[in-house]
């Protein structure tokens, strides 16, 4: 997986590509320390380049909710598209996650 | 002059190399039946084996391309007669289908489930209808055998302040030990007209497949695997301890 960031007010989006899966947990990291930006109120996972997620990536967007909510920061999920989608409704991630498409 | 070895080099174990308890153990672990097996004194040149050293995509298309029933990559320094000893020769020959023996350290990172996927297409077993549902399950079960049996990470590591952090480090810690990192990712396949049968072998310490949530918790960081292996799937099957999931695809 490939990630690039973008900050724009109070706003931070990371536009993710390629394949998220068990063998990212270290750019997870690097991921997570976007979140600590000064005024941060909302965070905006772009999916719409991601081909694939596997059971773990899934495990990682609720780590980044997770770790967004104890910062008061909102996580939004975009674009899924795709095999991507399919794996997100599968698991029903949309339940615990806000998902925009 | 020395002469560069050729990075894929063929042999045949159908022959005369297969043990017979070893062949007795892994009919049992596979379930063949429904699945012609090649007698082993008419060795078919699909039923020989390729033995491929430092094993990366290219070099793996490249075995494929050769048709061969088994492809096995060397360990570490191994050569022939150590790779036999090895516990790779997990099949009997079955025609179709193929057998790949992959280190964990190679297995890694190398997105198996594409691979064998591809060449399921190139062997003409899956369509692509079907090819998401196989490589989201054989993925997935590929994934399990990598980090929960031959690395032996729990789930649990995620599951603690912070534990994403642990996890990571725990991946670098396992994948820096030689001898964990030598040990076997084997994948099966084989297909007839109405089925696809891929079973995914580890040397991990095995687990209670009957502990695995039939549903996961919404919120769990982990556990999804089964999860998605059980929808998609059209039946899967743990033996071996918890070391073999065999999946099984009607088509």
């Amino acid at each position: 997986m490939e990630f690039r960031s973008r900050v724009e007010q109070d706003t931070v989006e990371v536009q993710l590509s390629g394949r998220l899966e068990f063998t990212d947990h270290d750019r997870l990291r690097d991921i997570v320390e976007l979140l600590d930006g000064n005024g941060l109120r909302r965070f905006v996972l772009n999916l719409s380049a991601l081909d694939f997620i596997d059971s773990a990536g899934l495990g990682m967007l609720l780590i980044l909710q997770e770790e967004a909510e104890q910062r008061n920061i909102k996580l939004v999920v975009s674009g899924p598209r795709g095999d991507v989608k399919r794996s997100i409704d599968l698991a029903k991630i949309n339940e615990i996650v806000t998902i925009e498409q | 002059m020395d002469t560069i070895p050729s990075p894929l080099r063929p042999f045949c174990v159908v022959r005369d190399r297969v043990p017979a308890d070893m062949t007795a153990r892994v009919t049992a672990r596979f379930d063949v039946n429904g699945f012609e097996p090649v007698p082993s004194d008419a060795a078919p040149p699909w039923a020989d084996a390729l033995l491929v050293e430092r094993a990366d995509r290219d070099c793996l298309r490249e075995a494929f391309h050769r048709n061969p029933f088994l492809t096995v990559e060397l360990g570490e320094g191994g050569d022939e007669p150590a790779a036999l000893m090895e516990d790779w020769s997990g099949a009997p020959a079955v025609e179709p289908g193929f057998y790949l023996s992959l280190t964990t350290g190679t297995a890694y990172g190398l997105q198996c489930a594409v691979l064998v996927c591809d060449e399921l297409a190139r062997r003409g077993a899956l369509s692509a209808d079907h090819r998401a549902n196989v490589e989201m399950c054989l993925h997935e079960a590929i994934a399990n055998a990598i980090v929960h049996g031959n690395l032996g990470i729990s789930s649990a590591a995620k599951n603690q302040p912070d534990g994403y952090r642990v996890f990571g480090q725990l991946l670098r810690d396992r994948l820096g030990d030689p001898a964990i990192k030598r040990r076997r990712i084997d994948i099966f396949c084989r297909w007839n007209a109405t089925t696809i049968a891929i079973a995914v072998v580890d040397q991990g310490g095995g687990f209670d497949s009957g502990a695995t949530s039939p549903a996961s918790d919404g919120k769990a960081r982990s556990g999804r695997g089964f999860v998605f292996m059980r929808a998609l799937a059209s039946r899967v099957a743990v033996t071996d301890g918890g070391r073999c999931t065999v999946l099984h695809f009607d088509v």
